[in-house]
C-alpha cells in the first residue's frame, strides 16, 4: 500500500511536469466523460420525474395497472365487453401473487350541477383505498369509508377546481349536487394538486363509491379499470401474463383477436419514456464512445513518446533496481491516473453543463451514481488498456541501451 | 569480489555480428580502485556494464562473492544491483524534476523494504560529497559537477560494496574532476569501497591504484600504480577560483 501510494505521488509528479503533454492526453477524456455525464443525469431526472410522477397516481413498483379498452387495437373503454367485470376481479384477486385489488369505474365526464352553477367533469366511482394510494390529502371534511361503498351512500368528494368552479363563496360540506339528475352530497374536498406535465387539471374531479356509482350513474356491475397490488414485485412479468391469461379467457377472445384491455406496469411506463429519448441517448453516447477511444489512442500515442523521450530515467530505474514490472506499473499508473484525472474534470464539466442545460430547458437533472460509477470505470479502463503497450515497451527497454 | 572468466559478449545487429568482447578474465578485490580504459570500440563500457549487472554476456562466468550471477534473471539482478552496486553516469542522468535528495533516494523506492531513515541517510550522503547546502535543489539548478556529485550520492546511499562510474568525468571541467575523483578515493580509503570506472582520460587513470587497459574486445595490460596522485592534493593546487578570489 505504502509503495502503491510513492508510486501514485511519483506518478503525478511526472505528469506535472509534463503538464502539456497531461492536459492533451486529458482533452479526450473531458469530451467523452462529460457526454456520458450529461446523458446519465438527464436521463436520471427524467426517470425520477416520471417516478414520481408515477407515485403520486399511486403506482410504485409494487403494483400495475389493469384497464379495460385498447386503445392501440381499436377498442373504446366501456363498449359491450370492453369492461372488467367482477367475474374477472375476484379471479385476478385468487392469484397466489395478487395481494389486493382495488377496481375503479370511470364514468365518462358529465354535468354536475350546485343550485344554478354547473361544470362538467370526470366522476369516478372508487374505492376507500383510492385517496391513500394516490396520494391524495382530503382538504376538508373526510374521505370516503367503508359504510359508504357497504351502503352505497350518494356522497362525493371535490376535487379542488371543482368545488371552486360549484361553490366559489362558502364550504362546500354538507351541501347538496346534482351528478346527471341524480342528488348526491358533499363530504369532502381533495387538497390541490395543480395540473399534470400533460395539462390537464388533476383538480377537476368528482369522487363518489364505487358501488353507488355502479348503481347510479353505469348502471351495470362492472369496472374501467383495476390496480392489482403485489405480493412479490420480482414477479411482476409473470402475474401480468396470469392476468392477461384470464382477461382473454373470461372475454372469450379468439387467438387472432388482439387484448381488449390495457395492462400498465410501472416498467412499461419507463420503457415509453426512455424510448423517447432513446435518439439523443444514441447520439451522444457515439460521441462518447468515440472521443472515449480517440482520447485511449490519444493516451497511447502520447505515451509512447514519452517512454522513449524518459529512456534515461528508465534507465536509471532499471540500474537502482527496478524491475521490469516495476516500469510496466509506473507507466501503468501515471496512463491511469491521467485518465482517472482526466475523467474526474469531464465529471465536473458534465454535471455543470447537464445542470445549465437543465435550468435553460426546464428539464430535471439529477445525479446519477451508475453515470458516476461508469464514468470512473470508463476512464480508468480507458487508461489502463490503452497504457499497456507503452508501459509494456518500457519495460522491455534493456538498461544499457537507455544509458547509452 | 567479482570474478568474471572467458566472458565473451556478441552484439547481433540483423545479420551483422559486432564482438565487442573476446573472453576477458578480470578480478575484481573488496577495496580495488580500477580504471578500465583503452580507445573507443575496445569494450571497455561493455565490460563494466556487465559486472554491473546492466547488460548479460554472451558466455562465460561471472561469479559475484562467489556466486554464479549469469543465469539470474532480471529481477534477481535488479534486485542485486539495488543492494549491492552503485551508478554513477557520464551524464548524471537525474530525474530533472526531483531535488537532489529525491534523486538520491531512488534507489530505496526499489529496495525490498523502504527504509524509515531513508531521508537521514540521503542527507548523510549528500553531506559526505558536500552538497548539505544543496538537498532541496533540482537538477536545473546545479552545476555539473554538484549534478555528478548528486550522483555519487545516489550511488552511496544504500552503502553498497561496489560503485561502477562510466565516464564520470566525461563531462566535467578539471576542477569538478578533481572533485568528484577526490571523494571516490576517500569512498574507497575510508570506507573500502570497491571503484569501478570507465574513462578515456589518462589523466583520471592516473588517480586510480590499477589500470586495465582493454583493445579489441581483450585486455592488453593490467597494472598497478603503486603511487596513485591524490585528487585533493591535484585540488590544492589549481589556481584559486573566480569566485573564491573576490
Amino acid at each position: 500500500m505504502n509503495r502503491l501510494w510513492r508510486m501514485a505521488v511519483q506518478a503525478l509528479r511526472s505528469l506535472w511536469a509534463e503538464r502539456g503533454y497531461a492536459a492533451l492526453m486529458m482533452i479526450g477524456l473531458v469530451i467523452g466523460i462529460s457526454s456520458v455525464t450529461v446523458i446519465y443525469e438527464m436521463g436520471e431526472g427524467v426517470r425520477s420525474q416520471v417516478v414520481s410522477m408515477m407515485s403520486s397516481m399511486g403506482f410504485g413498483a409494487d403494483a400495475f395497472f389493469v384497464a379495460s379498452g385498447n386503445r392501440r387495437a381499436g377498442f373504446r373503454r366501456g363498449g359491450a365487453a370492453r369492461v372488467l367485470t367482477d367475474k374477472d376481479l375476484s379471479e385476478i384477486s385468487r392469484l397466489v401473487n395478487v395481494d389486493l385489488v382495488v377496481p375503479q369505474l370511470s364514468i365518462s365526464r358529465d354535468r354536475v350541477s350546485a343550485g344554478a352553477r354547473h361544470t362538467i367533469t370526470g366522476i369516478s366511482g372508487v374505492d376507500i383505498h383510492y385517496a391513500a394510494s394516490r396520494r391524495w390529502d382530503i382538504a376538508q371534511g373526510r374521505f370516503l369509508v367503508e359504510a359508504d361503498n357497504r351502503d352505497k351512500r350518494r356522497v362525493a368528494v371535490l376535487g379542488a377546481s371543482t368545488a371552486q368552479e360549484l361553490f366559489p363563496e362558502g364550504s362546500p360540506l354538507g351541501r347538496p349536487i346534482r351528478i346527471g339528475t341524480s342528488p348526491f352530497l358533499v363530504v369532502g374536498v381533495l387538497a390541490a394538486k395543480g395540473f399534470a406535465p400533460s395539462g390537464h387539471d388533476r383538480d377537476d374531479r368528482v369522487l363518489v363509491p364505487l358501488s353507488t356509482a355502479q348503481r347510479r350513474l353505469s348502471k351495470e356491475d362492472k369496472f374501467t379499470a383495476a390496480r392489482v397490488n403485489l405480493v412479490d414485485t420480482g414477479q411482476v412479468s409473470e402475474t401480468v401474463e396470469e392476468v392477461r391469461e384470464i382477461l382473454r379467457a373470461n372475454h372469450r377472445l379468439g387467438p387472432e383477436v388482439p387484448d381488449d384491455f390495457t395492462i400498465v406496469t410501472p416498467d412499461s411506463i419507463l420503457q415509453m419514456v426512455t424510448r423517447q429519448s432513446q435518439a439523443m441517448v444514441a447520439m451522444l453516447t457515439f460521441i462518447a464512445t468515440v472521443s472515449l477511444f480517440v482520447s485511449g489512442i490519444v493516451i497511447m500515442n502520447i505515451m509512447l513518446v514519452a517512454v522513449s523521450e524518459r529512456a534515461h530515467e528508465i534507465g536509471v530505474r532499471r540500474a537502482v533496481g527496478a524491475t521490469r514490472r516495476d516500469v510496466m506499473a509506473q507507466i501503468l499508473m501515471e496512463s491511469l491516473l491521467v485518465a482517472l484525472l482526466g475523467g474526474l474534470c469531464g465529471l465536473g464539466l458534465g454535471m455543470l453543463l447537464s445542470r445549465g442545460i437543465g435550468a435553460g430547458l426546464g428539464l430535471p437533472v439529477a445525479f446519477s451514481l451508475p453515470g458516476f460509477g461508469l464514468s470512473f470505470l470508463f476512464s480508468a479502463g480507458v487508461g489502463l488498456i490503452f497504457g499497456v503497450f507503452p508501459a509494456r515497451r518500457a519495460a522491455n527497454l534493456e538498461p544499457v541501451e537507455c544509458l547509452r | 569480489m567479482i570474478q568474471l572468466r572467458g566472458i565473451t559478449k556478441i552484439y547481433a545487429t540483423g545479420k551483422v555480428t559486432t564482438p565487442a568482447l573476446l573472453g576477458v578474465d578480470l578480478d575484481m578485490a573488496r577495496g580495488d580502485f580500477a580504471a578500465i580504459m583503452g580507445p573507443s570500440g575496445s569494450g571497455k563500457s561493455t565490460v563494466m556494464h556487465i559486472m554491473g549487472l546492466l547488460d548479460r554476456p554472451t558466455d562465460g562466468s561471472y561469479l559475484l562473492e562467489g556466486q554464479e550471477v549469469t543465469g539470474l534473471s532480471d529481477d534477481g539482478l535488479a534486485a542485486l544491483r539495488n543492494q549491492r552496486m552503485g551508478f554513477v553516469f557520464q551524464s548524471f542522468h537525474l530525474l530533472p524534476t526531483a531535488t537532489a535528495l529525491k534523486n538520491v533516494l531512488l534507489p530505496f523506492v526499489y529496495s525490498p523494504r523502504y527504509p524509515a531513515d531513508a531521508e537521514e541517510r540521503g542527507r548523510r550522503a549528500l553531506t559526505a560529497v558536500g552538497l548539505e547546502h544543496r538537498l532541496h535543489h533540482r537538477p536545473g539548478e546545479l552545476s555539473g559537477g554538484e549534478c555528478q556529485r548528486v550522483a555519487v550520492a545516489r550511488a552511496l546511499v544504500t552503502d553498497p560494496e561496489v560503485i561502477f562510474a562510466d565516464e564520470p568525468t566525461g563531462n566535467l571541467d578539471r576542477r569538478s574532476t578533481y572533485e568528484v575523483m577526490a571523494i571516490l578515493q576517500r569512498l574507497n580509503r575510508d570506507e573500502g569501497k570497491t571503484v569501478v570506472l570507465v574513462t578515456h582520460d589518462n589523466h583520471v587513470g592516473e588517480m586510480c591504484r590499477r589500470v586495465v587497459r582493454l583493445v579489441y574486445g581483450r585486455i592488453e595490460s593490467d597494472t598497478v600504480a603503486p603511487q596513485p596522485l591524490d585528487a585533493i592534493a591535484l585540488l590544492a593546487a589549481l589556481p584559486p577560483r573566480e569566485e573564491d578570489r573576490r
